[in-house]
């Protein structure tokens, strides 16, 4: 089928979306053949996460056309999108826990009717498992009784099911082994075979030149690079991604403390998630944690923090046992925790600047209880310098700051001698953009200065590069390998890009 | 990817719009609110404010107290009026010690039962409303068996002093806003309301900073049981007595003051001073209406339509992302 | 894969044991009334039970299914006592009149409430409780301020009658009702809808359930549910009670919870729920044939309460997560090789 003579499926005519000063997408085209399957790469903030909610209807786009066989589109919500035959697996899971396999599989399908066909439903949910190698899973089994890498392989199914004419992964793979990983690109090549347009994004780039026939980068909301997949080297998309910077910047010259301050960790695991993860983490060094989403690093901070109420291990912070799965107990031993999901877990939204930095520091700035007013403004002003928050305007709310600046403001609360020895960030730079990088990597090694242990857990190829000292890569809840300085080059990166990957 | 609730609800300008509507609205409420006060007969006399005031007093001190629960984001508790029938029980029963002593021991029953309550809710993330409401219908069992079903009388003569009025404004209104000013301060200038407030704001980014949970809930919790208490002390101390059937609906009313001062059911947003207004903006609307000559019905009413424009306002007017 | 397993353990889930044993339980409280108090077993306790069930149970159906959507409808209260004076005042040609006022009426405001919680993504509970105050002063304005006396006294007599020695006119329509809603969510999308606005709000967004349209269904079927066992109540008491207090309330959800719902939404079943009902029925009755002064009833239903919502509490797991952590932490020996700082790769 010459793409000459054939329709594309999809179609992008300078697609734009932006959000308040950022601009996500810049203009983006793109065409897509059916029967095409498509990958889509690009860091985190490049603009792939924006451009696959517009498609899902989740967003609407600023600017742009979207053609579906040539027919203009226009989506008021998700089940618009899906109406239009498109159909989508989110990063994030969207299936429901207490339901079961089957009636998520159907939940919310447009066009159906309000009959349940309790035996039709399931029968069709066990071919569709099939499909990903699922014959083993019982259709009515609850979902929240499922892995994660199953609930993943779940949702690939629900998505093969809905007859779609496009079709849109985003990192499917993350959580899945290398077996289920080739069952998944036997279930899109099935599709893609039928006529359905794939578009598979991924950090991997191992399994796009395996599995896509053309591919697409997009870095800091624009299309840089768009090529079948046979004039293309994995060399040449990271070179792609990460744009001139390929070399990562040199590593420091460190100042050798007579005895750092050191965490050891010993045998910790959690569950189902993390198996035995040992290390000796020493003070004034930044440690990074290289892993996709499910590969374990970030549980492995969350653990640390004490978050993880079923962790298991023996973690001495100078000598001194932490109490793991007490968040309370950890803080106050001097481990500070930073978490990926900053609107969640991080700040205080509603709350001003000036109290999302003091929050760590209450105890110190106030006496016998009371918060004097200008003690805390002080304070808060010193921690704003020290983290590069603009000071002006520490009485307003935390929201109105740029993504960058929230960062800073959220890292901010555990700088200048909070108490804090050890500061564990994960994914550093989620949502900022590349001047905000900058300013919170230095800040990052501005802590390890002061002595700090840092560790941080991040997915990214440039950032893992610019500011690990020492990389532990992980994958499945393991440790893969540690690099540490000297190490090959060749052999870390290859690691990180996952290039051995899954044969075509 | 996380879409924030403007983003869904399509262009920016109709949720601006929303805003608009609501401001409007409060604006609009409150101008005819002033209207009718400056032109309903007999209003702006002293001793109309002072019957504003006092009958605001008791359910002010209440209110001021479940503000503590609210803000941390236990949302509401719903055995206020069984622990102020407790507390005023509690009261009476201990005067022959003393006016100081029986308040104290009045308050001090009141904080620990509710704060046990409360640091179930911290510790272990129970439903807050269904557990007052059990701990509630629990406590009210447990205090008509301990009155034997009789309507508990008071054990000493100062009890009075809860009754008087000096300057002619009843004690009630001194207290209420005493503690409306104490609550403030402590919620706005200490490191534990500062806590509180954080821990309602986002519960998991406290846990994340290291916040010890459990313990400032209890300790909330504590506080807004000592203040249904010291209510139902003086509620005791007005009846003269105290049985089961003391408190009707009061357990709303304490909450609709919460609401309608504009403190965030979900926690996180309000003050002391915001609920001392709600309660007085109730009793204020209540005594209007009654003045027009409004009949019982047409108060309730009003009242709950007043809560839901206020809820709905403040919720619109927080701009926080929805329940997805 | 042990599927005997797997299917003993789904069958064991909390959804299934609590409201089996709960009404096991009380099931086998009554049947030995005989013994421990001196009771004969009669046909009118029964009936007794069932028309207790009669307003409890509708009234727990609409809070119940408001909880499984990750909701809480405090309103019921109050469309139940305004479905008793709108019965009251249409029904007094016509008893059919009169339900299907109230039943409207209600549906009509709950509908209203149900989109405006909807569209504006606002929790429900803050907006109930305000529409709640709103209704009973509605209530009191509809009734004129004063308990209004039914004046067709053939429905009044007409709904007690017993049916088959056991039933009446109003237990069979709440069971009729119960059941109705049963078939709809068993054999409908809408039972898992439901399920999955309570389980995952958000992903029931995103996969495509139409949210807004089921939340505003929903509420308006809670009020008409309330406000269909006000109007019956108010038909057999003959008069409309303006202030029900929380006792409804307490009642309703004591036989949720029995139930086996969840609190947090997404989990329980509707036969549950009828068993929890029923359970919370029979368990009064039980206190009424033994004399139980309400004082120790109350004890009970509160301590039932608080011991459900204990259990049902979610980070009640992870504290003994963590306790079984640290006692595993603490069991393996310190491993005799700590793995060392990498030097190189």
């Amino acid at each position: 089928m010459s793409p000459a003579e054939s329709m594309p499926r999809l179609e992008l005519r300078g697609l734009a979306k932006s959000f308040g000063a950022v601009r996500a997408v810049r203009g983006v085209s793109l065409a897509i053949a059916p029967g095409e399957i498509h990958g889509l790469c690009g860091h985190n903030g490049a603009g792939k996460s924006t451009l696959i909610n517009m498609l899902a209807g989740n967003v609407a786009p600023d600017a742009g056309e979207i053609l579906l066989d040539g027919a203009p589109q226009s989506f008021a919500g998700p089940r618009d999108a899906q109406r239009a035959g498109i159909a989508t697996v989110d990063q994030e899971l969207s299936l429901v826990p207490t339901l079961s396999v089957a009636e998520n599989i159907v939940l919310g399908e447009v066009g159906a009717g309000l009959l349940r066909h309790a035996r039709r439903t399931r029968r069709r949910a066990a071919g569709l498992l099939a499909k990903v190698g699922l014959e083993d899973v019982d259709p009515d089994t609850p979902v929240d009784e499922l892995s994660i890498g199953t609930r993943q392989l779940v949702e690939i199914a629900r998505a093969l099911g809905r007859d779609a004419g496009l079709l849109i992964l985003d990192e499917p793979t993350a959580t899945l082994s290398d077996v289920e990983i080739e069952r998944v690109f036997r279930a899109v090549r099935g599709v893609a075979a039928q006529g359905c347009a794939v578009i598979f994004v991924s950090h991997r780039l191992g399994e796009i030149i395996g599995l896509c026939d053309r591919v697409t980068v997009m870095r800091d909301g624009d299309k840089v690079l768009d090529a079948d997949i046979g004039e293309v080297s994995a060399d040449g998309l990271v070179e792609a991604i990460l744009g001139e910077q390929l070399q990562p910047a040199p590593h420091r010259k460190l100042d050798p403390r007579e005895s750092p301050i050191a965490l050891s960790v010993e045998g910790l695991g959690v569950p189902g998630r993390l198996a035995d993860f040992s290390a000796e983490l020493l003070g004034g060094r930044i440690y990074g944690l290289a892993g996709q989403v499910g590969a374990g690093a970030s549980d492995v901070l969350r653990a640390l923090a004490g978050l993880v109420p079923a962790a298991t291990g023996r973690v001495r912070l100078a000598e001194r046992r932490l109490p793991l799965g007490d968040a309370a107990g950890i803080r106050s031993c001097g481990v500070g925790f930073v978490s990926g999901d900053r609107k969640a877990e991080g700040l205080f939204i509603g709350r001003s600047i000036l109290e999302n930095l003091t929050v760590a520091q209450l105890g110190r700035i106030a006496r016998g209880g009371r918060i004097g007013g200008r003690e805390e403004m002080q304070r808060g002003r010193e921690l704003a310098e020290a983290a590069h928050v603009p000071t002006e305007r520490l009485g307003e709310p935390v929201g109105v700051l740029s993504g960058g600046n929230q960062q800073k403001a959220l890292l901010g609360r555990y700088l200048l001698h909070s108490g804090v020895e050890v500061l564990l960030i994960d994914e550093p730079t989620r949502g900022v953009d590349v001047g905000g990088r900058a300013a919170i990597h230095e800040l990052l090694r501005e802590a390890a200065r002061q002595g700090q242990i840092v560790v941080f857990a991040s997915s990214e190829l440039d950032e893992l590069l610019e500011l690990g000292e020492t990389i532990i890569t992980m994958r499945s809840g393991r440790v893969i390998a540690t690099y540490a300085e000297g190490s090959s080059r060749e052999d870390l990166l290859s690691d990180l890009t996952h290039r051995e990957g899954v044969a075509a | 990817m996380r879409v924030a609730t403007w983003q869904r609800f399509g262009p920016l300008a109709e949720w601006r719009s929303l805003r608009g509507l609501f401001t409007g609205l409060a604006a609009l409420g409150l101008v005819v609110l002033v209207v009718l006060a400056l032109t309903t007969d007999r209003f702006l006399s002293v001793e109309n404010i002072k019957a504003i005031l006092s009958s605001a007093s008791i359910v002010g001190i209440m209110a001021l107290g479940l503000t503590f629960i609210t803000l941390i984001g236990s949302l509401v508790s719903l055995a206020i009026a069984a622990t102020a029938v407790m507390g005023a029980m509690v009261f009476l029963v201990e005067l022959n010690l003393g006016l100081v002593p029986a308040l104290a021991i009045s308050m001090a029953a009141g904080a620990a039962v509710t704060a046990l309550q409360g640091l179930i809710i911290g510790a272990w993330g129970a439903n807050p409303v269904i557990l007052t409401i059990g701990a509630g219908f629990l406590l009210s069992g447990i205090t008509t068996k301990a009155s034997g079903g009789v309507i508990v009388q008071p054990t000493g003569g100062s009890w009075e002093t809860l009754n008087s009025t000096p300057l002619g404004v009843p004690l009630g209104v001194y207290v209420m806003v005493a503690l409306a000013l104490l609550y403030q301060f402590v919620l706005k200038r200490t490191v534990l309301g500062r806590r509180v407030i954080l821990i309602g704001e986002n519960r998991d980014a406290a846990r994340a900073a290291g916040m010890r949970i459990p313990r400032i809930t209890a300790i909330a919790f504590a506080i807004a049981g000592a203040s249904f208490a010291l209510g139902g002390a003086f509620l005791g101390a007005f009846n003269k007595g105290a049985s089961a059937q003391l408190e009707g609906t009061a357990t709303f009313d304490v909450i609709a003051a919460v609401l309608v001062g504009g403190t965030l059911i979900s926690g996180g947003r309000g003050s002391a001073l915001r609920t001392l207004a709600g309660a007085i903006v109730i009793a204020t609307i209540s005594d209007l209406l009654l003045l027009r000559g409004f009949d019982t019905g047409a108060q309730i009413l009003l009242k709950g339509v007043l809560v839901v424009v206020v809820v709905l306002a403040t919720w619109v007017a927080s701009g926080r992302e929805g329940t997805a | 894969m042990n599927t005997a397993r797997r299917t003993a353990a789904r069958w064991l889930r909390p959804e299934t044991v609590v409201p089996i044993t709960s009404f096991a339980v009380v099931l086998a409280a009554y049947l030995l009334t005989p013994v421990y108090h001196g009771h004969e077993l009669v046909d009118f306790d029964v009936y007794n039970t069932l028309q207790g069930f009669a307003s409890l149970g509708l009234i727990a159906l609409a809070l119940g299914l408001t909880i499984l959507a990750g909701e809480f409808d405090v309103s019921v209260l109050g469309m139940q006592a305004l479905g008793g004076v709108l019965a009251v005042k249409a029904g007094a040609d016509s008893g059919l009149v009169g339900i299907l006022a109230a039943t409207a009426g209600c549906a009509f405001l709950g509908a209203l409430q149900g989109g405006v919680i909807a569209r504006l993504r606002v929790q429900s509970m803050s907006v109930t409780i305000g529409t709640y105050i709103a209704l009973l002063g509605l209530a009191n304005v509809v009734a004129g301020n004063e308990t209004l006396t039914f004046a067709n006294t053939d429905a009044s007599i007409w709904i007690n009658q017993t049916v088959a020695g056991l039933f009446s006119p109003r237990s069979l329509i709440a069971l009729g009702v119960f059941a109705l809603v049963l078939v709809v969510c068993a054999t409908t999308r809408i039972g898992p809808e439901l399920r999955a606005l309570g389980g995952d709000r958000r992903a029931s967004r995103v996969v495509g359930v139409p949210v807004d349209r089921r939340l505003t269904a929903l509420f308006g079927v809670s009020g008409a549910l309330a406000g269909l066992a006000g109007a019956m109540l108010a038909y057999s008491n003959a008069s409309a009670s303006l202030n029900p207090g929380l006792q409804p309330l307490v009642l309703a959800a004591a036989a949720a919870v029995l139930g086996g719902l969840s609190l947090r939404g997404g989990r329980g079943a509707i036969w549950g729920l009828l068993l929890g009902a029923l359970a919370v029925s029979l368990l009064e009755q039980v206190f009424n044939v033994t004399a139980l002064p309400a004082s120790s009833a109350q004890i009970v239903f509160g301590s039932l309460l608080l011991v459900v919502v204990v259990v049902d509490a979610p980070d009640l797991r992870s504290s003994l997560a963590r306790l079984q952590a640290r006692r595993a932490s603490a069991r393996s020996a310190p491993s005799a090789q700590v793995k060392p700082k990498a030097a190189g790769g």
